[in-house]
């Protein structure tokens, strides 16, 4: 725990005219389930997408472990450890969920291309080491039952479920969940306080964007507050619910937490 | 579904392993082109079914395999076994030259550029760039393969010849469905952007499917050279990667469908000769129909292949 893991200094993200990401600076230490939080169309989604390289952020410096990662793509970003899942899930929805959660082992795989065409002893050994290592995700998550199923006949909790264990097939450092309690239930929302406990348990550090309140409180270590892309709140959980800037930007558009 | 395309497609070998010895020379003719075409469809199934991007110049590979055979044999005296390593690895070269910098491209424009590609190649084959590809009419007198100081210039030893390349694709299709290679090209055929986001290089391997499909088409077109010990550019036009192209769309990409696909486009116009100027007629229709009433093809692909020891209940299997 001895220094911090993601460092995000001044990033700023704009579309043409709009600045969606405002000089937003925050500090994840090692092993915290750090929630992010504000009003639709704050802009935390495209923090989380400066973070893992979908985009590139025209200011700034996002910090992993002591490396810049700003800039770098999705999949090296992936390799250095950081995985997350989508606000809208996005799931290859024509395939198995067994052959999701497989994707999630591709970095993991020592298999080089030739043995795509080629198979050899040592190939088929670590094809079976991954799949093994599927199942115990699959049980983990309580899917064994649809390994088979295409993940577009899911119902949407499970999808839920499906990309998270995915997400954590890449055994990650860092996990980023945007919105993971989007659509659940309440029996589904408990269940999933369960599994993010249990994935800090792990030594896994969270990085969270919700929009359910109780969820955050429950589950957040430290959180930030962010609004029309500046932060306008950091703090514990407790810290940020007596902030009047964080109930003004909340009350200011309380009717519009779906999506 | 799974079981069912494994157990179809050994009953298609073991009929295709006895069938040439039932046939007369000209059904002979027949059956090796149904297997040499058999083996482009299944190489443009990598790039368009597996990995789902839009290449309209299948034709290409094969001629530049077709090609190569050729012009070493004849003008170089290459043995044609001897050409055969040159006439996949300079396709693959190629495919990886000319994917690298259009891969990114969204599947339009990727076709527009893939089209493109054919046309000149053929231009180049036509205007006899170098002296060496005969221009218009191509190079005739292409020596039959030796092996073990046999001629094989019978139909009956290209057949064979080119049973053994189909294998071979089938070969490593398989083997495709059960690695990591494999499955990548899947998920980035699925959702590229979720592909990128668990860690998948996805413009690696869009090429990989590239070069791998070019290979397997140049290979093809060896055997498309023996077998004719001839090569014209007409064999090689765009027109004939369009009709690979529906193939694979029309059959569905699995295994099956695009063998079946290839069987309708080439073996059936044959059966009805007296139709045969029909024949684009008949499969225009085919191809409009089909779409309409079966958009993801005859003989939808499954995808991936999962291990049995992970599948617990099968009421919920796909
Ligand atoms: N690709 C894009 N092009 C243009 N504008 C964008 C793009 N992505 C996001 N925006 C805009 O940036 C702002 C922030 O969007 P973002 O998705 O980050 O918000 P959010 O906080 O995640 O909202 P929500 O709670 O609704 O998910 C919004 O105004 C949005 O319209
Ligand atoms: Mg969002």
């Amino acid at each position: 725990m001895a220094h911090s893991e993601l460092i995000l200094t001044n990033v700023t993200k704009r579309f043409g005219g709009l600045t969606a990401v405002d000089a937003l600076s925050m500090t994840v230490a090692p092993g915290q389930i750090y929630g992010v939080i504000g009003p639709n169309g704050a802009g935390k989604t495209t923090v989380f997408n400066c973070i893992t390289g979908i985009y590139k952020s025209e200011e700034g410096s996002v910090n992993w472990r002591g490396e810049e990662i700003r800039g770098l793509t999705p999949y090296q970003i992936v390799d250095r450890g950081i995985v997350r899942t989508f606000q809208t899930i996005r799931l290859f929805s024509q395939m198995s969920v067994a052959e999701n959660v497989m994707s999630g082992r591709h970095i993991k795989s020592s298999q080089r291309w030739w043995h795509g065409i080629c198979p050899t002893p040592g190939s088929r050994r670590d094809e079976k080491e991954h799949w093994t290592k599927v199942g115990e995700l699959l049980e983990f998550f309580n899917l064994e039952e649809f390994a088979a199923t295409p993940t577009a006949s899911l119902p949407y909790g499970h999808q839920r479920r499906v990309e998270m264990a995915r997400a954590l097939a890449v055994d990650p450092t860092l996990l980023i969940l945007d919105e993971p309690a989007a659509g659940l239930n309440d029996r589904e929302t408990a269940e999933l306080v369960e599994t993010i406990f249990s994935i800090r348990e792990k030594g896994i550090t969270v990085l969270l964007i919700e929009h359910d309140m109780e969820l955050v409180m429950k589950v957040t270590d430290y959180l930030t507050v962010i609004n029309f892309g500046k932060k306008i709140a950091e703090g514990t959980p407790e810290e940020v619910q007596k902030n009047p800037l964080v109930i003004e930007a909340y009350l200011g558009s309380e009717d519009d937490d779906d999506e | 579904m799974k079981n069912l395309t494994v157990t179809v497609v050994s009953i298609f070998l073991v009929v295709m392993a006895i069938l040439p010895h039932f046939l007369d020379a000209r059904w002979q003719t027949v059956a090796v082109t149904f297997l040499i075409f058999s083996v482009v469809a299944l190489s443009q199934d990598i790039v368009l079914g597996k990995a789902g991007m839009f290449n309209m110049g299948q034709a290409m590979f094969f001629g530049m395999g077709a090609y190569i055979t050729a012009i070493l044999n004849y003008h170089y005296d290459w043995p044609i076994l001897a050409t055969i390593p040159v006439a996949i690895i300079v396709p693959v070269l190629f495919g990886i030259l000319l994917a690298a910098p259009i891969v990114h491209l969204r599947g339009d424009y990727l076709l527009v550029v893939t089209i493109g590609f054919n046309i000149v190649f053929v231009q180049v084959l036509i205007n006899n760039l170098g002296g060496v590809t005969g221009g218009p009419n191509g190079i005739f007198g292409i020596d039959p393969m030796r092996l073990l100081g046999f001629e094989l210039s019978s139909q009956l030893a290209i057949y064979y010849f080119a049973f053994i390349v189909l294998l071979l694709t089938l070969g490593i299709m398989f083997n495709l469905e059960k690695s990591k290679v494999g499955r990548a090209l899947h998920y980035l055929r699925e959702d590229p952007l979720a592909a990128e986001s668990i860690g998948i290089n996805t413009r690696l391997y869009k090429i990989f499917a590239f070069g791998l499909g070019a290979g397997l088409a140049g290979l093809a077109g060896t055997v498309f050279a023996t077998q004719y010990s001839a090569v014209s550019p007409e064999a090689f036009e765009f027109i004939q990667s369009v009709l690979f192209f529906s193939i694979v769309l029309v059959g569905g990409s699995s295994i099956p469908g695009v063998i079946l696909g290839v069987f309708v486009m080439f073996v059936v116009p044959e059966i009805f000769r007296e139709f045969a100027t029909w024949r684009f007629f008949v499969f225009g229709f085919a191809m409009i129909i089909m779409m309409i009433l079966r958009p993801r093809g005859i003989w939808p692909a499954t995808f991936g292949k999962i291990p049995k020891f992970l599948i617990k209940d099968t009421k919920h299997g796909a």
